[in-house]
């Protein structure tokens, strides 16, 4: 299980080993349930089913895009799981268009983990099953960490699919060089590694329509600081 | 300075920079000795070392004082001005004073003399007929730099250009790219390490960099190596 899980994330991590397409098999794996979906949605980026397991996965994801509501949404606006064990006999959420809408569908357990990096809302891993199910607290911890990872790798496709991405990174030297400067004030501020922080300043940026080297100099000059609360990192206003 | 004292000190320099081809050395850290020892003994204000990076732009790897203000006044001068002037026809270029620079350098002119900068000398890192960079000298009064003090400039020009790139690999292009990389990678780790204690300490950007040097100097480690220690956590400054 543990095994398992360790190469999940590892897979998570690696662009060559997993194709995007791909991105929903080792959440399959860990979870052991065969119908999961990753998609980006939300204020930052499009919505997009980027992995789908099954027909029946991409269709949830669809029905939820059209209706804007449904676990995905509840899961990203609320940056916490959702765990619906019963749809038909013990639904615990209010979505009245949702629910009908899978009705005629093989779906009664549904589960949502929501897909963030930092502060960036940026999208959801679905998972149903065609019959009531439970999920151990320990295969809820495991599918919160995969969901983080995944993360990290939205963040860079959605970064990558900017059509001119100049528009995030005035490429001068001198810019570089403020860039990496507030790199390394955002690695001490959060404990994160560089990269990471990196992502960070680009995914602000991108959410921002700015240059890096604004948020660069925002940064240095005190004006955005990030914060970490328990797990989960916010900007500091 | 006496003739005499600066004669010793020019010895000391060039004894000191042999040494330390011959004991193992940090590019950085070599290259810093080398733009103080310039100032120093050749009256000049401030001076700078620019290499060029992969897409031929050229970037400051070390400098007399690490204000952003003199950082942002050479990457003006690496775009329009003597020093890019100097790369591109690997000859020195003069430009005894500034409110007479031609038209085409007009930011680098406005920049330079925003910061009290009147004469400015550029002679190129050249290797044969590569040229990998330029040696930037900043003076705040208007005038020619003495012939002696020319040639003393490009003997450190030269030593500072066999001290980037090992004799063993001149004849193989790539190698002398990756090795300028290499010595503008450990820079970007420099700028990281900035940030890092200019936020753990409260201190500015600038302050740091003395922070951090001053650690290297004191510990015997290269400066390269603390700065990246400082960026992986592993000391704390």
């Amino acid at each position: 299980m543990t095994h398992a899980f360790d190469r999940a994330l590892r897979a998570l991590a690696s662009t060559e080993d997993v194709p995007d397409g791909d991105l929903s098999r080792p959440f399959c794996e860990v979870l052991r349930f065969d119908g999961v979906s990753v998609s980006t949605f939300g204020a930052l980026v499009a919505s997009e089913t980027i992995s789908a397991s099954d027909d029946v996965s991409s269709r949830i994801d669809e029905i939820q895009f059209d209706l804007t509501e449904g676990p995905c949404w509840t899961a990203l606006s609320t940056g916490a799981p959702v765990l619906e064990e019963d749809l038909v006999t013990r639904p615990g959420h209010h979505w009245p268009a949702f629910t009908e809408a899978v009705r005629e569908h093989p779906v009664r357990a549904v589960f949502a983990f929501p897909i963030v990096f930092g502060p960036f809302p940026l999208g959801a891993v679905d998972v149903y099953s065609p019959a009531p199910a439970t999920l151990a607290p320990e295969q809820v911890r495991q599918a919160v960490s995969l969901a983080t990872a995944a993360g990290r790798r939205v963040l860079r496709r959605a970064l990558r699919s900017l059509e001119d991405d100049d528009v995030l990174a005035d490429r001068s030297p001198f810019s570089r060089r403020v860039v990496h400067q507030a790199t390394g004030v955002v690695l001490a501020q959060l404990d994160v590694s560089p990269d990471d922080a990196y992502l960070l300043i680009q995914g602000h940026a991108f959410a921002r329509r700015t240059t890096m080297r604004q948020v660069a100099e925002e940064i240095l000059d005190g004006s955005v600081r990030f914060e970490k609360h328990g797990g989960l990192i916010e900007e500091a206003r | 300075m006496t003739t005499d004292e600066r004669e010793m000190r020019i010895v000391e320099a060039f004894a000191t920079l042999a040494d330390t081809l011959v004991d193992g050395y940090d590019v950085v850290e070599l290259l810093q000795s080398l733009v103080e020892t310039c100032a120093e003994v050749l009256d000049v204000d401030a001076a700078g070392i620019m290499l060029a990076n992969d897409d031929q732009e050229l970037e400051v790897v070390a400098s007399t004082s690490e204000t952003s203000r003199l950082i942002e006044v050479l990457q003006l001068d690496a775009e329009a001005g003597p020093c890019m002037t100097s790369f591109a026809t690997g000859r020195p270029v003069a430009c005894p004073d500034v409110t007479e620079a031609p038209a085409e350098w007009h930011a680098f002119r406005a920049g330079a003399l925003a910061l009290g900068v009147r004469a400015v000398h550029a002679v190129p890192l050249r290797l044969r007929t590569t040229v990998i960079g330029t040696l930037n000298l900043f003076s705040a009064h208007a005038g020619d730099l003495a012939p002696t003090h020319l040639r003393i400039a490009r003997a450190l020009a030269d030593v500072a250009t066999i001290g980037i790139l090992h004799e063993r690999t001149l004849r193989e292009h790539e190698v002398v790219r990756s090795q300028l990389q290499r010595a503008i990678g450990s820079r970007e780790v420099i700028e990281q390490a900035k940030g890092v204690v200019s936020h753990l300490r409260g201190i500015s950007i600038d302050d740091a960099f003395g922070v951090i040097r001053a650690y290297a100097t004191d510990n015997r480690q290269p400066l390269s190596q603390v700065a990246r220690s400082v960026v992986e956590r592993r000391i704390a400054l």
